[in-house]
């Protein structure tokens, strides 16, 4: 490990517990508190991966993850950001995108033929001739790319997800956020604080530099951060990473997980009432030839590698900047030990005088009006020429490090992703917000400032106006400090200088795609003039960094290219996530949300094989034979008993409930009458089935219904839309959870039932369609009602569901010498279709309505002032031709069945489909349901199969009438 | 080489005539291809296509790119079919790479109903010719060894639909592509520029006014994506069936190849395809409730990363990087609406895509220009006629009854 300063007030590493990782199997160590970039860094790595494109060597610039520069696979993990990464023991780190090692990579001659690969190359050559194609598109698939993640990879660390609730949230843990934070606390409303780095104190948090009062602003940053933690109404989220903003202010962000949370990553959803942006500024990086070399690094980079971490960053040093900042970082690197050659600072004037006669006490050489415009050195930086603005002078220095900063770009993310605008602002160079989201408000450097007592008083500006926003009455103070912060400096003079004279050709925009400033070029003239065009034809910005070193410039550097106005200048789109962000932890806990009835464990128990319908679970099948045939054979003989509690349950009542009722059902509801169920269907305006069930009186205006377990959900809604205009009085209640189904069917189910009650169930007391109130057991209240779904003799036994365990068990018990046995939807499935029962959405669809799949006998045509929906389709379509229908099948070859979803065909079009179709265990042969055009509906008409993969070998079937079983309904009437 | 064709694409800014044989509302996907196959068969040259922001500034550049011909009823198989095959085809006219990745699709099916479902696409793909095959959880593990076709999760794998004519295409690629060759013809494409009016005579198209003035023209195409509903509603007072919805994309940071076809599941709501840079995109749902908004959701992609991490747990190790919304022009049928020449004599629109603009904007363009250029409506455009939802005669493109009415 080199020498590293140790001692420094600022650092934030622990110089003496040491931390061990291994990089291309060799061990480097550092210390506590280094990031995985740092650590190499320290150890003499200056390369740290390759471009996508060119294969570039690239190293350590911007420190904040701005670019992939240092995106490295970690583990098993590919495109990590080593610079944000804290470096664990045992941690396994590779470099990406090479061929050979970062530092002696064998695709790095590609470098030399940029020549061949202009703006959008792909899109003008390599499909000429068309077969080169496929074959060129396989090697660009190779070369794309950066890191590698195997298909097998999976993780099992913790991801935690919390959604906590506050009324102000502070997006930056600055001196202006933790001023905010810290005001509106004060003002007694509930604060959370994100900060992305692993503590507070933001641009104070390194610097040297002293305010007004001689105070260091390090120093500062501590005492802030120590009042901010302390403080009983701020939440302080650290090392936590703000990536969207939503609506109403809904703010996401992820946390990573240190060493002692039981947390690896956690996603952070929190709904704030205001907020507080207080995100500062990165960089914003001159682009001159080879700007991206490494040793080539942003001031910020420089500044913090040595004061937080502890490194000096080269030995000798050119810096080439364009604000305060880079003057001071030069100073205090200065008297850290660098060698520095010279200053190019790109402004003529308006430099902090302090500073410039620090600069001068030192000696160092300092150019105002001077600019870097290439750097030298193969792999590294070795030199650096700098010129003039002008190109009339040029000088060639030798050095090691080339701090390079054009100016600063404010982290807007946070706002324009909640809908805020910018615009173009000529003082500060910077796009600044001119509309902002709801209740959000901007504090700090964001805005221009940089005089720290101004950039503190508009961080507790901004935190009284949050207070406020959250119900506290603060105009008051608002108008102090607001008067307050105008007495103070205003926002920094910046400027739109992006490039200095250079050609361009290696001048880089854009690191993560490789596009350079002639790519822009090229990519203007071809008439891709606006940058969101450019961004698409050169993909700038669309890399691992998103718009972190593009953002800004892009837009400077076409509307200065195309002479445009400033009103003109547009900033480029930021999307969320404005970090990019794990799958795994979007995920979360990842809860499976299913429900499960009262029976699930016990079906469960006796071998039920499950499937999630809709938002249920239901036991599909009680065996492996997925014929069923057991299950089907015993309700045909004996007695079948199902869970039918996911149907839905419903009770309206109240002065309209029968209005309401004739307005969504297709039948006339009068006819509804106590202790008699009736079967009927709700239609949508094209006539369409959306639902059956039954329902039943309970008393004037008080109706039970119950519809499919699909609709259960959008039920009460579809009423009440459907009745919105009429002002009618009505109750919905949903019974769907709170009452249990138990289906017996088979001959046998009377018998079952009579063990258990006292009452009398007989034909005669519970006749076909039946209602009737029994009691199980002497205790257990039960609504029975007498059915014939699957077309035997079979009750619905509507039940308590605190009691269906204990009713089920007795049922269970009384059926054992009838051979009581569970039976699953399957089993159903085709019980019912031997019985010709439509199921919805399996016997009928977009294209069907009412009449089609023959349940047109539900219809009471003669209730209009009902406005029954569906009636006007069903009367308009009733004389139309051509309309799919249902009809029964058989298949002419009895020893197998097709495949449900085969389609009926003739010559040359597909004439329907077989909705389901199954070889019979009650009847002959292999029937179905079919949905068949109109003219081939007709009983005894042959129709053809094609199967799926049939190779046209048709199979021929037969229309016939339903039902198939039982055609005069005796069983189920017994 | 290539420098010397520095110039632009699709011409420069020019001023705009007052007058054009046809005009075309929207510098998207399927204006751009109408205009092109308008010069191209028909010889009709003197179009302006009119757009509001830049070229594929809408659904033509937000995308997922994905292109297949396996839609379920034999109305919609067809125009699909020959959109994919238009691909190469329109490479070499163009003289500009699309970039067709036919990598095939694969449909992930997670019940009995799907399958019973995907069987139906499948039987009706095989026997129009569009080839298309069922498989079940080995075969597709064997074919995709990243994905989890293990019981326990929400939605376990029954098996896939697999179709290996379809794939993914560059859209920027052809939204160029068809501006420049629509440009080479003559066709002038005039971006941000509105159309602020349509205007009638005696029931027959007359002019277009303009934010940069007026053109007298006889025919106009309203082909404004997720707008064309908003448009046609405000300018000539037709109102159609459509909502719009936002729907979101999304992309991971690049990796090397991890997958090669373009999966998809219904039920979990997902698709996703490594794109030639490889990234994973990756989009599906759209909002419950009709907007113009274009702003993506915290839930949506949450979910999108709950649902990619079950049935492909190794993007558990991948990043997203940029979630993005677009317009979804929703009809109740979940078909378009392409029609002309009826209410208003010289007025066609091309609307309604929902989410299938994309992969049949190339043999729609064909059709609309024929029909703009011939008066005849071309009978494979005949079924997606807007008259069929007044004779509640939908397409059931989708089998599900959805609801997508104008006031939900």
């Amino acid at each position: 490990m080199m020498n590293r300063l140790k001692n420094l007030p600022t650092l934030r590493v622990n110089t003496s517990e040491k931390v061990s990782v291994t990089y291309r199997g060799k061990q480097y160590e550092g210390f506590k508190g280094d990031t995985v970039a740092s650590l190499l860094y320290a150890n003499g790595i200056r390369i740290f991966g390759r471009s996508l494109k060119y294969h570039r060597p690239r190293g350590l610039y911007s420190l904040d993850g701005e670019c992939s520069n240092t995106c490295m696979q970690i583990d098993d993990i590919p495109n990590e950001r080593a610079e944000n990464i804290p470096a664990r023991d045992g941690m396994n780190i590779r470099e990406q995108n090479v061929k050979g090692s970062a530092e002696k990579d064998m695709m790095g001659f590609i470098d030399k033929l940029d020549w061949a690969m202009p703006a959008g190359f792909y899109y003008h050559t390599m499909h000429r001739p068309a077969k080169m194609w496929p074959v060129a598109m396989k090697q660009i698939r190779k070369a794309a790319g950066l890191g590698t993640l195997n298909q097998n990879f999976n993780r099992h660390e913790r991801f935690d997800e919390i959604f906590p609730k506050t009324e102000v949230c502070v997006i930056g843990g600055g001196p202006a956020g933790m001023a905010a934070a810290l005001e509106a606390a004060d003002k007694g409303v509930r604060v959370i604080l994100l900060e992305s780095r692993p503590w507070l104190g933001g641009f104070y948090e390194y610097r040297t530099s002293v305010d007004e009062s001689g105070n260091f602003l390090y120093s500062k940053a501590r005492t802030l951060a120590e009042k901010v933690e302390a403080h009983p109404d701020i939440r302080v989220f650290k090392h936590t990473f703000m990536v969207g903003a939503y609506n109403n202010n809904l703010i996401t962000a992820f946390q990573r997980g240190g060493e002692t949370e039981s947390f690896h990553e956690r996603y952070i959803e929190i709904r704030a009432q205001s907020v507080v942006v207080a995100t500062g500024c990165i960089e914003r990086p001159l682009i001159f030839e080879n700007n991206e070399r490494p040793g080539v690094m942003q001031a910020g980079c420089a500044h913090r590698l040595c004061r937080t971490y502890g490194i000096l960053p080269g030995k000798a040093a050119v810096f080439s900047i364009g604000h305060d900042t880079g003057l001071e970082a030069a100073v205090d690197l200065f008297d850290m030990g660098l060698k520095i050659a010279c200053i190019a600072d790109l402004r003529e004037d308006g430099q902090d005088p302090e500073l410039l006669e620090k600069v001068k006490g030192r000696k160092i050489p300092y150019y105002p009006g001077r600019v870097a415009t290439e750097a030298l050195g193969k792999k590294r930086v070795t030199g650096v020429k700098v010129g003039t603005i002008d190109g009339t002078v040029e000088e060639t220095y030798t050095c090691d490090l080339v701090v390079a900063s054009a100016g600063f770009t404010p982290v807007t993310g946070p706002i324009t992703i909640n809908q805020g605008k910018l615009k173009f602002d000529e003082h500060t160079g910077f796009f600044l917000p001119s509309v902002l989201p709801d209740k959000t408000h901007v504090a700090g450097r964001i805005n221009g400032l940089g005089n720290p007592a101004s950039i503190e008083a508009s961080g507790k500006l901004a935190g009284l106006r949050a207070a406020a926003e959250c119900g506290k009455d603060l105009t008051g103070e608002i108008d102090e400090a607001q008067g307050e912060l105008n007495d103070l400096p205003g926002p920094q003079r910046g400027s739109k200088f992006v490039t200095g004279p250079v050609s361009g050709r290696k001048s880089y925009i854009c690191f993560d795609e490789d596009t350079t400033i002639k790519n822009i070029k090229q990519a203007i003239r071809k008439g891709f003039d606006v940058p969101e065009l450019i961004k698409r034809y050169t993909s700038a910005g669309t890399g691992p960094g998103q718009g972190g070193i593009p953002g800004h410039n892009l837009p400077l550097f076409t509307a200065k290219f195309k002479a445009e106005e400033n009103e003109k200048i547009r900033p480029t789109n930021q999307r969320p996530p404005l970090v990019p962000l794990f799958l795994s932890t979007y995920a979360g806990t990842n809860h499976d949300m299913a429900k499960r009835t009262p029976m699930h464990d016990r079906q469960k128990k006796d071998g039920g094989i499950f499937r999630r319908l809709g938002v249920w679970r239901r036991a599909r099948y009680f065996s492996n034979d997925f014929s069923c045939r057991k299950e089907i054979e015993n309700v045909r003989n004996n007695v079948g008993i199902l869970d039918g509690s996911t149907l839905g349950k419903f009770r309206i009542h109240g002065p309209d409930a029968l209005k309401a009722l004739q307005r969504v059902y297709i039948s006339n509801m009068e006819k509804v009458k106590q202790g008699r169920v009736k079967y009927t269907a709700m239609c949508n305006d094209d006539g369409c089935v959306i639902d059956d069930g039954v329902i039943t009186k309970l008393a004037e205006n008080d109706y039970f219904f119950t519809t499919s377990t699909g609709r259960a959900g959008s039920t009460v809604e579809w009423i009440r839309y459907h009745t919105r205009f009429d002002g009618w009085d009505f109750n919905l209640v949903n019974l769907t959870d709170a009452l249990g189904v138990i289906n017996l069917s088979g001959p046998n189910s009377r018998k079952v039932i009579e063990k258990v009650t006292d009452q009398d169930i007989s034909d005669q007391a519970l006749p076909f369609s039946g209602v009737k109130e029994y009691t199980i057991s002497d205790d257990i209240p039960v609504t029975v009602m007498r059915l014939g779904f699957v077309g035997e003799l079979s009750y619905e036994l509507h039940v308590p569901s605190s009691y269906m365990e204990s009713a089920w068990d007795l049922l269970l018990e009384a059926g054992k010498e009838f051979h009581i046995k569970n039976f699953g939807v399957e089993a159903q499935n085709v019980l019912r279709m031997e019985k010709g029962h439509v199921i919805l959405g399996q016997e009928s669809e977009q294209r069907t309505n009412l009449t089609d799949i023959n349940m047109g006998f539900l219809w009471y045509r003669k209730k209009k002032e009902a406005k029954t929906v569906g009636n006007v389709a069903l009367e308009q379509t009733v004389n139309d031709t051509g309309r799919l229908k249902l009809v029964g099948i058989k298949m002419k070859d009895p020893s197998r069945a097709p495949g449900d979803g085969c389609v009926i065909v003739d010559d040359t079009r597909v004439r329907g489909y077989v909705c389901t179709i199954r070889k019979s265990f009650s009847v002959e042969g292999v029937i179905g349901m079919a949905l068949v055009e109109q003219p081939l509906a007709k009983n005894g008409t042959t129709v053809f199969v094609y199967e799926d993969e049939c190779k046209g070998n048709l199979s021929e079937a037969q229309v016939v009438p339903m039902p198939f079983y039982d055609p005069e309904g005796k069983r189920m009437k017994a | 080489m290539l420098n010397k064709k520095n110039k632009s694409l699709w011409g420069e800014r020019k001023p705009l005539k007052s007058s054009y044989d046809a005009v075309i509302v929207g510098g998207g996907l399927h204006g751009l291809a109408t205009a092109y196959f308008l010069a191209r068969d028909h010889g009709i040259k003197d179009v302006a296509i009119i757009e509001k922001n830049y070229i594929g500034f809408g659904g033509a550049g937000r995308n997922t790119a994905i292109v297949r011909a396996n839609q379920r009823t034999q109305e919609n198989v067809p125009l699909y079919n020959e959109a994919l095959k238009l691909w190469p085809v329109l490479t070499k006219e163009l003289n500009f790479n699309l970039m067709f990745n036919n990598c095939g699709n694969l449909n992930l099916m997670h019940s009995e109903a799907a399958m019973k479902a995907a069987r139906m696409n499948v039987s009706t793909a095989q026997f129009l010719g569009v080839e298309s095959h069922l498989l079940d959880a080995k075969q597709l593990k064997e074919m995709e060894p990243a994905i989890n076709v293990s019981e326990d999760i929400t939605y376990p794998i029954h098996g896939a639909m697999y179709h290996p004519p379809g794939g993914i295409v560059r859209h920027d690629a052809v939204v160029w592509g068809l501006a420049k060759g629509a440009a080479e013809y003559g066709a002038e494409i005039h971006q941000d520029t509105e159309v602020t009016a349509i205007n009638t005579e005696k029931g027959r198209i007359a002019s277009v006014d303009t934010t940069r003035g007026k053109i007298n023209t006889s025919k106009v195409l309203v082909a404004a994506g997720g707008y064309s509903s908003a448009v046609i509603n405000r300018m000539l007072g037709i109102r159609l069936p459509i909502s719009a919805l936002t729907i979101q994309a999304m992309v991971t940071q690049p990796i090397k190849p991890l997958f090669d076809h373009v999966i998809s599941s219904g039920a979990y709501h997902v698709y996703c395809n490594q794109t030639l840079k490889g990234e994973i995109a990756t989009g599906a749902h759209m909002d419950d409730w009709p907007n113009y908004t274009t702003q993506t959701t915290a839930h949506y992609i949450k979910h999108q990363a709950e649902a990619l991490t079950q049935f492909l747990p190794c993007l558990k190790g991948l990043k997203f990087m940029r979630i993005w919304g677009g317009l979804a022009d929703m009809t109740p049928d979940m078909a378009p609406i392409m029609d002309g020449n009826d209410q208003v004599e010289g007025f066609f629109m091309d609307c309604g895509w929902g989410y299938f603009g994309f992969k049949s904007c190339s043999s729609t363009g064909k059709y609309m220009a024929e029909f703009m250029a011939t008066d005849e409506y071309p009978d494979i455009l005949k079924p997606f006629t807007m008259r069929r939802f007044e004779q509640h005669r939908l397409m059931g493109e989708t089998a599900a009854l959805v609801n997508y009415s104008a006031d939900n």
